[in-house]
């Protein structure tokens, strides 16, 4: 700290001072201002680019005329207004098409019909349900009931009774070979 | 006008003219005629420092303020006109001198620019002065700057020619501080190497 204090500030530490001060750490910073040579070290360098900058300004030639701005207020609102006329008769062109749907003939509904249309569905839900009762008892087309064996299933059994007799009276037939009691 | 001086001026600025910004952004056409007042000068002189044709610069100057009007909506903060101000001048001279550069290739000079000789325009202002030292003055600073990179040079400008704050510059550039103080040292350490230069500077201002 104290050798900052003691030292003049260096080439790269002044040139950094005229970029801008505050860069610099605080002790040089310090010694910049109680320094007489680092000083006027800086401000040589800073007089001389404020010369330049004042001869640039003084050796330019001034504008001749004015900067002339458009009649921008009037005619913005001009476009405003016609922009909001396209808007408006968009939105009322909108509104009159959704009126004209909601009442046609075609989408006009009353509850007249409503209440008709309910009834209908009801019907047709009945006869699909019968239909569908139907099709759990027996899933087969009426065509194809007669080569089924549903339509034969009593035949069936005395048929299969008489070529395949039960236990039950093989036992019996058994008992009448050796002499027994016929039961029925 | 000192340092101090220029440096007080830049920082005072922002804070000043933002109820000023303030009411023209609102729509008040004789607050942004109040703006033009204040920055018509600075706005010429920027665009003369970087064209050397008074005719280019009033037609830039022009431009850069109709831009403003019409875009100061999209300006944020009004404290910050100034630095947004510089950065739509620094913006159109660029395409400016793009475009001349373009036209250069194919020969293509108009009479405009054909009047923007080099360090040779005379300002009515200037008029009581030695044409000599003129021409001397914008010769040593066109050589001065030639030296310098794009960023080194613009930086330079902007801080010493235009006092801006490097805040300012940070701002109209689109570049961090610390990038702007690291070109602006480095042309200052190329300025005080220019001995010639500066002892012209001291002789014309004795």
């Amino acid at each position: 700290m104290s050798t900052d204090r003691e030292h003049h500030l260096d080439e790269n530490q002044l040139l950094w001072a005229v970029v801008e001060e505050a860069e610099l750490p605080l002790p040089l910073r310090e010694h910049l201002s109680a320094c007489p040579q680092c000083s006027a070290n800086k401000e040589m360098i800073e007089q001389d680019l404020v010369r330049m900058g004042q001869m640039a300004e003084r050796l330019s030639p001034s504008p001749r005329r004015r900067v002339s701005l458009p009649v921008e207020k009037a005619h913005r609102s001009i476009q405003w207004s016609w922009g909001w006329r396209a808007c408006m008769g968009a939105v009322a062109a909108t509104a009159l098409i959704l009126i004209i749907t909601w009442w046609s003939p075609t989408t006009r509904t009353t509850h007249r019909d409503n209440a008709n249309m309910l009834a209908l569905e009801m019907q047709e839900a009945e006869q699909l349900m019968t239909e569908v009762g139907r099709l759990v008892e027996n899933a087969l087309p009426y065509m194809y009931s007669d080569i089924s064996t549903e339509s034969n299933a009593t035949l069936d059994e005395e048929f299969m009774q008489f070529v395949i007799p039960s236990i039950e009276d093989e036992i019996l037939s058994y008992d009448l070979e050796k002499g027994g009691v016929w039961l029925c | 006008m000192n340092q101090k001086q220029n440096h007080a001026r830049v920082s005072d600025s922002g804070s000043q003219i933002a109820p000023v910004v303030e009411q023209a952004r609102a729509g008040s056409r004789t607050a942004f005629e109040q703006l033009v007042d204040l920055f018509q000068g600075d706005i010429f002189r920027m665009a003369y420092y970087r064209t050397r044709s008074s005719m280019d610069a009033e037609d830039l100057t022009q431009e850069i303020f109709m831009q403003a009007f019409k875009n100061l909506d999209r300006l944020r903060m009004a404290e910050r006109f100034r630095g947004w101000l510089f950065k739509i001048a620094l913006n159109r001279i660029r395409d400016f001198n793009r475009k001349k550069k373009f036209r250069a290739l194919f020969g293509a000079l108009d009479d405009n620019d054909k009047v923007a000789q080099p360090y040779g325009e005379r300002s009515d202002r200037a008029e009581a002065l030695d044409k000599l030292m003129i021409q001397d003055f914008w010769k040593q600073v066109g050589m001065f700057l030639d030296k310098l990179s794009r960023m080194e040079r613009e930086v330079f400008m902007l801080r010493f020619m235009d006092h801006l704050s490097i805040k300012e510059i940070s701002q109209a550039m689109g570049k961090s501080e610390s990038t702007v103080k690291t070109h602006l040292y480095r042309s200052i350490e190329k300025f005080k190497k220019e001995h010639s230069m500066r002892q012209f500077l001291q002789e014309a201002t004795a």
